[in-house]
C-alpha cells in the first residue's frame, strides 16, 4: 500500500467506481482456466461440501457430499473430483517444445501450455490445500483402499498449492487477490475479500453504482458468500434440514436431488461472477513480461508432471534445507515479479517514483557522444541530464536504467534540484558512438529506476546430506509410511 | 399421483421455495424467532410440495421427510442460537445399522441399559453404556430413550417405592450427595459404588477397562468389541501391546489393574465416608435419585452485580 | 468503584445489564481507542439489541455444524472422567499417575447459580493451592471487575493443576494440522484464554496466594489433523495479558468519557436512540466488523461523512492522518491549502496525483496512437 493506491481508494469512493491500479494485465488467464468453487461444511477442517468445476463458462459440473461427516461419501466426492481435475490436467499440457541441452547435457523439454486453477479467494486457496493434504497419502489398497485417482489428486492439489506461494506464478490464483491487484475500489480491504462486492465496484450491474453493487452483494441470501464457508442461515436453515432429511432417507434421490438443488442455488452466483471476472482480465492488454513468468510456470509444471511417477507425495514439512531453499526462491521471485511489474507498467512504476526509487521527466541536456578518456581505453559515456520533479531518494553513484528499455544503464553523477545528471554506461552498443536512437534525445520523456530483475543471485545450499546440525543433521530420506495412509480422516 | 387442480405448479414451488427459504433466513438473522418458525412451516410444506410435483411420490419416503417440523420445533425453544443435533452424524455402522429395528425391539430400554451397566460394574454414562450394549449385546440402545430415562425411574420409585427389582439411578456426588450430572447407576448396587469423588471418574473407567476386557477374553472379540477396548486401551498406560488399533485383553486387564492400584484405596476412602453421611442424612429416594438444593433456586436469577456482596 | 453505576443503569435504559464472556472482553482490546464502544461495554449495553433497533443487525451467527462438532469433541476429550485428556498430559507433560482428580464445577448439586459455583471454584481452588489437592477442575466460574463492575465468567476451559501451578486449558474444535492451524483461530483463543488466565490470576490473589502461580502458558487441545484424535500444544499469552490488562485499565477511567456526556443519555429502545448513539464518538476501522456488534452502524456512519478509515488504517495511515476524504482530495488537486502540519502530507499527495494522472494518461495517449501491442513492448528488452 502506498499513497498513491490509496489516493486511487478516495478515487473510487467519491466517484462511486472502481479505479485501475495497473494499465495492463499482471497475470497469464489461461485460454480454458479449470474455475473451481469449492464450498466445506463450516466446523470442519477440510470436509468438503460441494464444488462447482469447470472450464468453461457452460460447462459447469456440480460435485455434491450429500452427507458430509459420511467417510465413504467423502471419499466417492474426491475420486470423482480427482477425475476432473486430473483430465483437466492431461488435456491442458500442448505440444512439446525441445529445448537446448541442459549442462551436464539432459534432454530438456518444456510443454506447451499447463493447466490453471482459479478459485474465488483465499480461503479457496486453502481449502485445496487441506484437501490435498488430506488426500495425498491415502493408500489405494488394505482395508481404508480408496479409488486410485484420490492420493494422484492429493499430490497434485498440494503442488498447486506450493506454487500458490510462488510470486507471479498463475497456475492456481484467488480471484479477489488478481482483482485486487489490477483495481482499487472504495471499500477496505476486508469488504474487498467478498467476491461479489468487489466486483460490484469494478463492473457493477446495470443500474447500480459500486456501492449499491457492494452493499447488496454484502446480504448473504441475496448474494450467496462465495466459500469455501457457507453462510450461518443457509446451513441452519437450508442445509441441516436437506442433510436431515437425507439421512433419514437412507440416501433416496429425492432428497439428494433437493439438497444438490439448494447447494447449486449457493454456487451458481459465484460460478457467474469467477467468469465475469475473467472476462474483464481478457480485456486488459497482457503485461510484456507475463509471457516469461507463464513459461517458468510450464517448466515447474513440466517438471512435476514428468517426474510424477518417480516422486513420492510430498513430505508433511518440508526437511531444513528445502525449506530454506524454499524461502530463498520465492524472496527472489518477489523482488523479480516486483521489478517486471514496474517495468511493464507505468502506472507501477509510479509507486517508486513516489517512494523515490526512480524518477521521471524531460530530458534537458544530452552529450551523446561524451567518453570517459581517463583510462587506458577511451570508453562511451554520455551525460544525460533529466528534468524531473519527482522526489528522487537515490545517492549519486547509484546505479539505474532506462524504465522502458532497461537495458540501457546509467549511473547518477550529480543530483539538483528538479534535474539529475546521468552518465550512461551501457545498452548503447560496443561502439564509441552509440547506436542510432539508444540515447534519449532531448525533450524526450524518460524514466529511470534503480531498480533491477533479479538484484540479488541465488545463494548456495548444502546438499541435504550436508544439513547442519544446527538444523538437526541430515534429515531421513522421506518415505511414506503406513500410518500417513491409514491416517484417520472423520 | 395425480395433481389436483388447485395445485400450483413446479415452477411456482420453485419460485415459492427460494422465496421462503430468503424468508426464513433474514427471519432468523434478526432474531425473529415467531415469524422464522411460521415461515419454515411454511417451507417445509412447499418442499413436500415440489418433491410429489417434481419427482413423484415413492413407497416409504413420506415418513422421513415429515420428521423435520420436530426438529424446528426443538430448535425455537433453544433461544437465540440454534441448537446442536442432539446425536452426532449417523457413522457409518449407525447408518447401517439404522434399518435393522427388529434388534433394537427385542428388550425394554431399562433392561438394556441394566444389562451394560451390570457388564461395567460401576457408574457410566450414557454414551458408554451406549457403546458397551453395541458392542457386547444383541441390536443397540436408542439414545433418544436415555434422556429421559432417570427422570422415569424416579417417578416410577416415587410412586411405588420398591415395586421393581432395580432401578436405573443416579450417582451421587461425594461433597453434597447430589446427583451427579449424566452418570448411571444401579440401584441394587452398594452406596459405596454409586458415590462419586474426585478419583472416581478415573477408578471407575479403569474398572470397566478389567471388566469388559475380562469378558471379551471368554471369545474372539468382534470388530465393535475391539473398537470399545481400544478406546479404554489407547487411554490406559501400558495397555496397548500389539499394533495400534487391536487390544489385547488379557493385557488391557492387567495395565488397568495397575493403574487402579494407585487410585483404589484413596478412591475408597472417599466413597466410604460420604456414604456414611448419605446413610445418615438421606432419606431412601434421596439415596437413589441424589438431594437437590432447590431453596437456592431463587438465587440464579439474580444478575452479575449483585455478586459483589460474597467477596 | 461504583460511582458512575448509577450513570451506566441509566445508560442501558433500564435493561439490566449484559454478561460478558471471554470473547467480549477479549473484544474490548481490539479498539481502545473507541469511546462508544468503551461507554457501551462499560455499562453492559446489549450492543446486538441496539444495533439491531437501529437496523443494523450485526451478522454474528453461528452454524449448527459447528457448533455441533465443537460440543462433540469437547464431550469426546472429557468423556470417560477425561481419559483422553489425561493421555494427553502424562504423554505430554509427565503428568504423574496419582493426578488424576477431576472436580466439575458446572453445577453445585443440580443448581446452577452463579454465586454457588463462584464460591464452589474458590472453595476447591483455595484448597488445591494451598494443599496440592485436585488436578483437573473443570468449568470454574471465575469473576472479572470490568469498569468497575464485577463480570461473571463462564469459561468452558479446564483448570488443571501441576506442581503447585495452575494452568488453563481450553479446548477447540480447529484443526491442527502437521503441527500448523490456522492463524487467527490461534489468536482468537490466545485471546480469550488471557482472559481466564488473568481471572484466574485475580482470584488466586484474592486468596492470599501468588498470582504468578497461575501460569502463562496455556494448554489448547486440539484434533489433529482430520481426525477426532486430540492433540495439546502449548500457547504463551504474555502478550494477550499485557494488552488486556493495559485496557482493562483504561476501561475503568470510563467515568471520564461519561462526564463529558450529556445527563439523560440513554440507549434504551426508541426514536432518540441514533442521535444518542452518535453522541458517542466511535473509532470505526474495518477490524471492528470482526467483533463489534456495532460495527454495520458504525460503518456507514463513517461512510457518510467520508472517514478515510472507513477504508482501513493502513489507508488512513498513508495519508498521514487526514481523516476525512474530501480533505485528503482535496489536498490532492492543491484546491486545499494544507495547515503547516500538513504541509508534508499535503505535498506528497500532490505528488502522487500528478504521477498517477501522469501515468494514466501516458497510456492513454498510447492506446490513442493505436501504438504498443504487448508484442511490441516485449521487443524492447531484445533490443539491448
Amino acid at each position: 500500500m502506498s499513497a498513491l493506491t490509496s489516493l486511487a481508494q478516495l478515487r473510487a469512493a467519491v466517484d462511486g467506481i472502481a479505479q485501475p491500479l495497473a494499465t495492463v494485465r499482471h497475470c497469464h488467464v489461461a485460454e480454458a482456466p479449470l474455475v473451481l468453487v469449492p464450498l466445506k461444511l463450516a466446523g470442519e477442517a477440510a470436509a468438503p461440501l460441494a464444488v462447482l468445476v469447470g472450464a468453461a463458462r457452460d460447462d459447469a459440473s456440480l460435485l455434491v457430499v450429500p452427507q458430509p461427516r459420511n467417510r465413504d461419501l467423502r471419499f466417492q466426492f474426491a475420486a470423482e473430483f480427482a477425475k476432473l481435475v486430473l483430465n483437466h490436467i492431461e488435456t491442458s499440457r500442448g505440444g512439446v517444445e525441445e529445448l537446448p541441452p541442459g549442462k551436464d547435457g539432459d534432454e530438456r523439454i518444456r510443454y506447451g501450455d499447463a493447466p490453471q486453477l482459479l478459485v474465488p479467494n483465499r480461503g479457496g486457496v486453502g481449502f485445496l490445500r487441506l484437501l490435498g493434504r488430506s488426500t495425498r497419502f491415502r493408500s489405494t489398497e488394505g482395508p481404508y483402499a480408496v479409488d486410485p485417482a484420490v492420493p494422484v489428486l492429493g499430490r497434485w492439489l498440494t503442488w498447486f498449492a506450493d506454487r500458490y506461494d510462488h510470486p507471479g506464478s498463475s497456475l492456481l490464483r484467488a480471484m479477489t487477490e488478481v482483482l485486487r491487484l489490477h483495481w482499487a475500489t472504495g471499500q477496505s480491504s476486508l469488504e474487498d475479500g467478498n467476491l461479489a462486492a468487489l466486483l460490484g465496484w469494478i463492473d457493477p450491474p446495470d443500474g447500480l453504482d459500486g456501492p449499491a453493487a457492494a452493499a447488496r452483494a454484502e446480504d448473504p441470501v441475496t448474494c450467496p458468500p462465495a466459500g469455501p464457508a457457507t453462510d450461518p442461515t443457509f446451513d441452519n436453515e437450508v442445509l441441516a434440514p436437506a442433510i436431515a432429511a437425507y439421512d433419514r432417507s437412507g440416501g433416496d434421490h429425492r432428497a439428494e436431488e433437493r439438497l444438490r438443488g439448494a447447494i447449486a442455488g449457493q454456487l451458481e452466483p459465484t460460478w457467474e461472477l469467477m467468469w465475469r471476472a475473467v472476462g474483464l482480465l481478457r480485456a486488459l492488454p497482457e503485461g510484456a513480461s507475463v509471457p516469461g513468468r507463464w513459461e517458468r510456470d510450464r517448466d515447474a509444471f513440466t517438471y512435476y508432471h514428468q517426474t510424477f511417477g518417480e516422486a513420492y507425495p510430498q513430505a508433511r514439512r518440508d526437511p531444513p534445507v528445502r525449506a530454506a531453499r524454499r524461502l530463498h526462491d520465492l524472496e527472489r521471485a518477489q523482488d523479480a515479479y516486483d521489478a517486471q511489474r514496474a517495468f511493464d507498467d507505468p502506472l507501477v512504476m509510479a509507486e517508486y517514483r513516489l517512494a523515490g526509487q526512480a524518477f521521471g521527466g524531460v530530458v534537458t541536456d544530452c552529450e551523446p557522444d561524451r567518453l570517459d578518456e581517463t583510462g587506458k581505453r577511451p570508453k562511451l559515456r554520455p551525460h544525460l541530464r533529466v528534468g524531473t520533479a519527482d522526489p528522487v531518494r537515490l545517492d549519486v553513484g547509484t546505479t539505474v536504467c532506462n524504465a522502458a528499455r532497461p537495458a540501457l544503464k546509467g549511473k547518477i553523477v550529480e543530483l539538483a534540484a528538479g534535474s539529475v545528471l546521468l552518465e550512461l554506461t551501457g545498452g548503447m552498443g560496443r561502439k564509441l558512438t552509440a547506436e542510432p536512437g539508444s540515447v534519449p534525445r532531448p525533450g524526450e520523456r524518460v524514466c529511470f529506476t534503480s531498480l533491477s530483475e533479479g538484484s540479488f543471485g541465488a545463494a548456495k545450499f548444502p546438499d541435504r546430506e550436508d544439513t547442519p546440525w544446527t538444523h538437526g543433521g541430515p534429515p531421513e530420506e522421506y518415505v511414506p509410511t503406513d500410518e500417513d495412509a491409514e491416517e484417520e480422516w472423520s | 399421483m395425480p395433481r389436483s387442480p388447485g395445485l400450483p405448479t413446479p415452477d411456482a414451488l420453485e419460485a415459492r421455495i427460494a422465496e421462503l427459504r430468503a424468508a426464513v433466513r433474514r427471519a432468523a438473522a434478526a432474531g425473529d424467532r415467531r415469524s422464522a418458525r411460521d415461515l419454515r412451516a411454511d417451507l417445509r410444506l412447499a418442499e413436500r410440495q415440489w418433491d410429489d410435483a417434481v419427482l413423484g411420490a415413492e413407497d416409504g419416503t413420506g415418513e422421513p421427510v415429515r420428521d423435520d417440523d420436530d426438529d424446528d420445533g426443538e430448535r425455537d425453544e433453544g433461544g437465540d442460537r440454534p441448537q446442536p443435533a442432539r446425536d452426532e452424524a449417523p457413522g457409518r455402522e449407525r447408518g447401517a445399522r439404522a434399518g435393522t429395528k427388529a434388534g433394537r425391539g427385542l428388550l425394554p430400554v431399562r433392561e438394556q441399559v441394566h444389562q451394560a451397566l451390570t457388564l461395567l460394574g460401576a457408574p457410566a454414562a450414557p454414551k458408554l453404556v451406549g457403546s458397551v450394549y453395541a458392542a457386547f449385546f444383541p441390536g443397540e440402545i436408542a439414545a433418544s430413550r436415555l434422556t429421559s430415562l432417570r427422570r422415569d425411574e424416579e417417578r416410577s420409585f416415587r410412586t411405588a417405592p420398591y415395586a421393581r427389582p432395580y432401578y436405573l439411578c443416579a450417582a451421587l456426588t461425594a461433597d453434597l450427595l447430589a446427583p451427579a450430572r449424566g452418570l448411571l447407576t444401579v440401584s441394587t448396587w452398594p452406596l459405596e459404588r454409586r458415590i462419586v469423588g474426585p478419583l472416581s471418574p478415573r477408578t471407575d473407567f479403569l474398572t470397566a477397562a478389567v471388566r469388559l476386557a475380562e469378558h471379551a477374553g471368554r471369545a474372539a472379540p468382534t470388530p465393535d468389541v475391539q473398537r470399545l477396548l481400544w478406546r479404554f486401551a489407547s487411554n490406559i498406560p501400558g495397555a496397548v501391546t500389539g499394533t495400534v488399533g487391536t487390544v489385547e485383553p488379557a493385557d488391557l486387564a492387567a495395565a488397568a489393574r495397575a493403574e487402579l492400584d494407585v487410585h483404589r484405596e484413596p478412591d475408597r476412602r472417599g466413597r466410604a465416608s460420604a456414604a456414611g453421611r448419605a446413610r445418615a442424612r438421606l432419606d431412601d429416594a434421596e439415596r437413589l435419585f441424589g438431594s437437590r438444593l432447590r431453596a437456592l433456586n431463587t438465587s440464579t436469577r439474580r444478575r452479575a452485580t449483585t455478586g459483589e456482596t460474597d467477596r | 468503584m461504583t460511582e458512575t453505576a448509577p450513570d451506566l443503569d441509566r445508560l442501558r435504559g433500564g435493561a439490566p445489564p449484559r454478561n460478558h464472556d471471554a470473547r467480549t472482553i477479549a473484544a474490548l482490546t481490539a479498539n481502545p481507542g473507541c469511546a462508544r464502544r468503551g461507554v457501551m461495554d462499560a455499562a453492559g449495553v446489549d450492543k446486538d439489541a441496539v444495533a439491531r433497533e437501529l437496523g443494523f443487525p450485526s451478522p454474528f451467527g453461528q452454524s449448527q455444524f459447528a457448533i455441533t462438532r465443537g460440543n462433540a469433541f469437547e464431550a469426546q476429550v472429557k468423556a470417560d472422567g477425561c481419559a483422553e485428556l489425561l493421555t494427553l498430559l502424562r504423554d505430554g507433560l509427565g503428568l504423574a499417575v496419582p493426578e488424576v482428580a477431576y472436580d466439575d464445577l458446572e453445577v453445585v448439586a443440580g443448581n446452577e447459580g452463579r454465586e454457588l459455583r463462584h464460591a464452589r471454584t474458590r472453595r476447591l481452588l483455595a484448597r488445591a493451592l494451598e494443599s496440592g489437592e485436585g488436578t483437573l477442575f473443570d468449568h470454574p466460574l471465575l469473576r472479572l471487575e470490568i469498569a468497575g463492575q464485577l463480570a461473571y465468567l463462564e469459561p468452558d476451559v479446564i483448570a488443571f493443576q501441576l506442581a503447585g501451578r495452575l494452568h488453563v486449558i481450553e479446548i477447540k474444535s480447529f484443526a491442527v494440522v502437521d503441527g500448523q492451524a490456522e492463524p487467527e483461530q490461534v489468536a482468537a483463543a490466545a485471546r480469550q484464554s488471557a482472559v481466564y488466565v488473568l481471572a484466574l490470576r485475580r482470584l488466586v490473589s484474592e486468596l492470599g496466594h501468588d498470582p504468578a502461580r497461575v501460569s502463562h502458558e496455556v494448554f489448547l487441545v486440539c484434533p489433529e489433523n482430520f481426525s477426532n484424535r486430540p492433540v495439546a500444544a502449548p500457547l504463551d499469552v504474555r502478550p494477550q495479558l499485557a494488552v488486556l490488562e493495559r485496557q482493562l485499565a483504561r476501561l475503568t477511567r470510563i467515568d471520564r468519557i461519561l462526564d463529558a456526556l450529556p445527563g439523560d443519555l440513554t440507549f434504551g429502545p426508541g426514536a432518540a436512540l441514533a442521535d444518542a448513539v452518535r453522541t458517542v464518538e466511535a473509532r470505526y476501522a474495518p477490524e471492528c466488523m470482526a467483533g463489534c456488534e456495532m460495527a454495520f452502524f458504525c460503518r456507514d456512519e463513517a461512510r457518510a461523512c467520508g472517514a478515510t478509515g472507513a477504508l482501513g488504517r493502513s489507508v488512513r495511515d498513508d495519508l498521514g492522518g487526514v481523516d476525512t476524504i474530501g480533505t485528503a482530495l482535496a489536498l490532492a488537486d492543491g484546491s486545499l491549502d494544507p495547515s503547516d502540519d500538513l504541509a508534508e502530507t499535503a505535498a506528497q499527495l500532490r505528488t502522487a496525483a500528478r504521477l498517477r494522472d501522469e501515468a494514466l494518461a501516458a497510456v492513454r495517449a498510447e492506446t490513442l496512437a493505436g501504438a504498443p501491442t504487448p508484442e511490441a513492448r516485449g521487443a524492447r528488452d531484445g533490443a539491448a
